[in-house]
């Protein structure tokens, strides 16, 4: 009896063991791969783990360009169980419009399509409305938006991303492959519940690398600001400017109107101008500024100095085929420096002549024209500049004065730098740091002799003295060298020069030590008052100030009675570049000792600052005590110079400060 | 009369096939009494409640097996114990896996709002924004003759304007 029941339990337990093995071996090694697959399905998430494109910080850190997280709505049309109830539920949370969204999404059905965008980039609260309605069928991702929290500043310089956050434009381009991060993938095991217990990587996710800019976001905006004035102000179509350092080509500012906000995508029917970096994809015939290339030829490679007379023959000269005017009374024999300071046309192509054609061409080679300047920005023009061989017979001496030839206003720095550095042809340079390195500058390449060099800066200043054509680029505290121009827009057309002007100037400062070279061009300025000496200047005259002010300059020369007002400066001032008017003093504006002249004294105000120069801290102490003054000493040695200067009337509350030296 | 096991457990006899004598045999339907009721099964069991007193009878004591108990148990126990040692480590991986992808989700929130609130700053001190401000509170630059730059400063001043 007993031994049946055990045979039965033992049949019972075998054929239950035989189940089981069958069972393990299904599992284990028939179906394996399937199971595990399921499995996995269940166990595991395929997460992407961000990797946030780098950010584009100013030299100082501020951040121009940046990527934050967003959220987008997608689903499987196949997968959502009733169409109509989703369009609804969909259109009233992110504000769609219902009817629209559902015939996307019968579309998609349609074509069995099992992907479509609802809407990107939502808001968290549009994100938590939809996280709260628990549909399985509703799925959000994350992704990653680009945002320029300075709107419009340094557009043109940042450029742009499309919306899979490649660069389209700008440094976001040029540097798209450093800027663009890889983003990772991991498996994470999850429980029942979903929760994450463990987590494998897949790939490893490598964000882009943040780059650091030389450009100066508040320079920047002061220059963004004043060149929307200046354009608006002289009614012209476009502009720019660049300030540059001119020893390592550093940009501090580059800026171009018409501009655009690149956190709008573009739109049908923009305005593809306001796209375009006028700094350096769009040349212009410089005009009068390339004189000073003429006379830097002219000192290197012929026996002409600053001093030598050269005859403007009365403001007529007839050349093959073509007369040129001085649109002024005419000069007669002028020094060469006042061909340059009054910008006489006629004077400058004389200096051309004696210069040559080859010479000529070599040198407007060797000062950067006619190629890239190889700045780290796409569309940036070579500007032109004609073969040797394609010179007509008065091309040298439309060259010489600027015509025949096309530059950008990037060029112009360059070639203001090398004047500006004693002779070195730096490039300009964007790019500051890539993550933590430095980027090195490229060397810089001397192309003429440093004495040139400061020779071109002191007949540059004769520019901004009275007398010459850039009066209003004058800066207080500051000594300034510069060189303005006013060049007809050639009609290609009608075949000839129009009414319109480009209005330019370039300029160093301070002249002892030049720390920056700006350059401005207004482009369809139209009458005299959009030539450069008055259009441009000015606006030099605010963003060189402002710039020395950040850059935290020292002066180079004492303060000065207030500069001329506009009545004043205007009447000094030269209507165009190549106006004529009695040969103003060239004296330099780095006054030497005593050269202060005295104020004007209001006798009432306070008493008058006595002249402290020359006397020991000591005597200038016990001098100011005995007045009651206030005075703040500052370095040791003999005083050299005082603010305010002798004999200006003290206001109450204000102190003498007096600098010495030995 | 029969005892409980005795009742459930079937006699000898009646395995064999034998019936019991439960009363007297069963007459001729023609014989029977019809007024007579017919006898239930069983009817001549009786049940009897005998008193048995068994504590008297102990259980004799077996050091060897006892020890040889205590040993099994033991040994289980053990293994017991190493097993959920062993699992220790397992189970404590799973409960850090949990603390550290809680640890690993709040570090990339925290990353998104820095980069938020970083967007909000750089937003906040736009240039732009910082000048329509001053406008509003009548505030201008200083010109370059209003600033002094102090050479030996304390901390924190760069200029003074007069």
């Amino acid at each position: 009896m007993v031994e049946r029941r055990l045979k039965w339990l033992a049949a019972v337990v075998l054929l239950w063991g035989a189940a089981a093995f069958y069972k393990i071996v299904s599992l284990q090694f028939v179906h394996h791969a399937e199971f595990s697959r399921m499995a996995r399905a269940h166990q595991e998430l395929v997460i992407d783990i961000p990797a946030p494109r780098g950010t584009i910080f100013d030299r100082s850190g501020a951040p121009l360009a940046m990527s934050v997280p967003t959220e987008s709505v997608y689903l499987n049309p196949l997968r959502v169980p009733d169409l109509g109830v989703a369009s609804e539920i969909l259109s009233l949370v992110l504000k769609l419009d219902r009817m629209e969204l559902y015939g996307k999404m019968k579309l998609a059905a349609e074509t069995h399509r099992g992907f479509l965008w609802i809407k990107r980039r939502i808001s968290p609260e549009e994100t938590q409305s939809l996280r709260n309605l628990h549909l399985e069928w509703i799925a959000i991702q994350t992704e990653s938006q680009r945002h320029y929290p300075g709107g419009t500043l340094a557009a043109h310089v940042l450029g742009g991303v499309d919306f899979e956050e490649r660069g389209n434009g700008g440094i976001e381009k040029a540097l798209d492959d450093v800027l663009r991060g890889q983003p990772g993938r991991a498996r994470l095991l999850t429980d029942v519940k979903r929760r994450g217990i463990d987590q494998q990587l897949s790939s490893e996710a490598r964000a882009g690398t943040p780059v650091t800019l030389t450009i100066e976001e508040r320079l920047q905006f002061v220059a963004e600001r004043e060149i929307a004035a200046a354009v608006a102000k002289n009614q012209a179509a476009s502009g720019s400017i660049v300030v540059m350092n001119p020893y390592d080509g550093q940009i501090y500012a580059m800026a171009s109107y018409p501009t655009y906000d690149p956190n709008v995508p573009p739109q049908p029917g923009d305005d593809i101008a306001a796209r375009q970096n006028h700094a350096l994809s769009v040349p212009f015939e410089p005009g009068s500024v390339f004189k000073v290339i003429t006379l830097t030829a002219a000192l290197e490679t012929t026996n002409l100095r600053p001093e030598s007379p050269i005859d403007c023959h009365g403001g007529v000269l007839r050349l093959p085929g073509r007369v040129i005017h001085d649109s002024h009374a005419g000069m007669g024999v002028v020094p060469m420096a006042i061909v340059l300071a009054k910008s006489s046309n006629i004077g400058a192509i004389q200096v051309g002549m004696r210069v040559g054609q080859n010479n000529m061409y070599d040198y407007m080679r060797r000062f950067g024209f006619g190629a890239r300047t190889g700045i780290q920005l796409p569309a940036e023009s070579s500007g032109k500049q004609r073969k040797l061989a394609h010179w007509g017979k008065t091309s040298l001496a439309s060259v010489s004065m600027g015509q025949e030839v096309s530059v950008t206003t990037l060029q112009l720095a360059q070639a203001g730098s090398v004047i500006a550095n004693g002779g070195l042809l730096v490039k300009p340079r964007l790019l500051l740091k890539r993550g933590d390195q430095p980027v090195p500058a490229a060397p810089a390449v001397r192309v003429i002799k440093p004495e040139t060099a400061i020779t071109m800066r002191q007949m540059m200043e004769g520019v901004v003295m009275p007398g010459g054509t850039g009066t209003r680029a004058r800066l207080e505290g500051y000594s300034v060298g510069g060189k303005t121009g006013s060049a007809q827009i050639y009609d290609f057309f009608s075949r000839h020069y129009t009414h319109s002007y480009n209005g330019s100037f370039v300029g160093l400062a301070p002249l002892t030590n030049p720390a920056i070279v700006v350059v401005v061009t207004l482009n369809g300025t139209h009458g005299t008052a959009g030539f450069g000496g008055a259009a441009a200047a000015p606006v030099f005259h605010t963003v060189a100030t402002e710039a020395l002010r950040i850059l935290d300059v020292p002066r180079d020369i004492p303060e000065e009675d207030p500069p001329p007002t506009a009545k004043t400066a205007r009447s000094s001032d030269d209507v165009n570049d190549l106006a004529i008017a009695d040969l103003g003093s060239d004296q330099p504006n780095i006054l030497e000792e005593g050269d202060d002249e005295e104020q004007p004294v209001n006798a009432a105000a306070g008493p008058k600052v006595p002249n402290f120069r020359g006397m020991s801290m000591r005597a200038v102490l016990a001098e100011a005590a005995r007045q009651g003054l206030i005075v703040m000493a500052d370095g040791s040695g003999t005083a050299r110079m005082q603010i305010p200067p002798p004999g200006s009337v003290l206001h109450e509350g204000e102190r003498i400060r007096v600098r010495f030296a030995r | 009369m029969a005892t409980m096991p005795a009742f459930w457990k079937r006699t000898p006899a009646h395995a064999s096939g034998q019936q019991p004598p439960t009363g007297p045999p069963d007459p001729l339907r023609a014989q029977r009494n019809p007024f007579l009721l017919r006898p239930l099964p069983q009817e001549g069991v009786y049940f009897h409640c005998k008193k048995i007193d068994n504590s008297r009878l102990v259980r004799e004591t077996d050091p060897h097996t006892r020890g040889a108990t205590w040993s099994v148990a033991g040994a289980c126990l053990s293994l017991l114990a190493v097993l959920a040692l062993a699992q220790i480590p397992n189970v404590l991986t799973t409960l850090e896996g949990y603390r550290l992808e809680n640890l690993r989700t709040e570090e990339r929130r925290y990353l998104d709002e820095r980069r938020a609130l970083e967007l909000q700053e750089a937003t906040l001190l736009s240039p732009e924004r910082l000048e329509k401000l001053a406008q509003e509170q009548n505030l201008v630059t200083p010109s370059s003759r209003q600033v002094i730059h102090l050479d030996s400063r304390p901390d924190g001043a760069v200029a003074m304007v007069h």
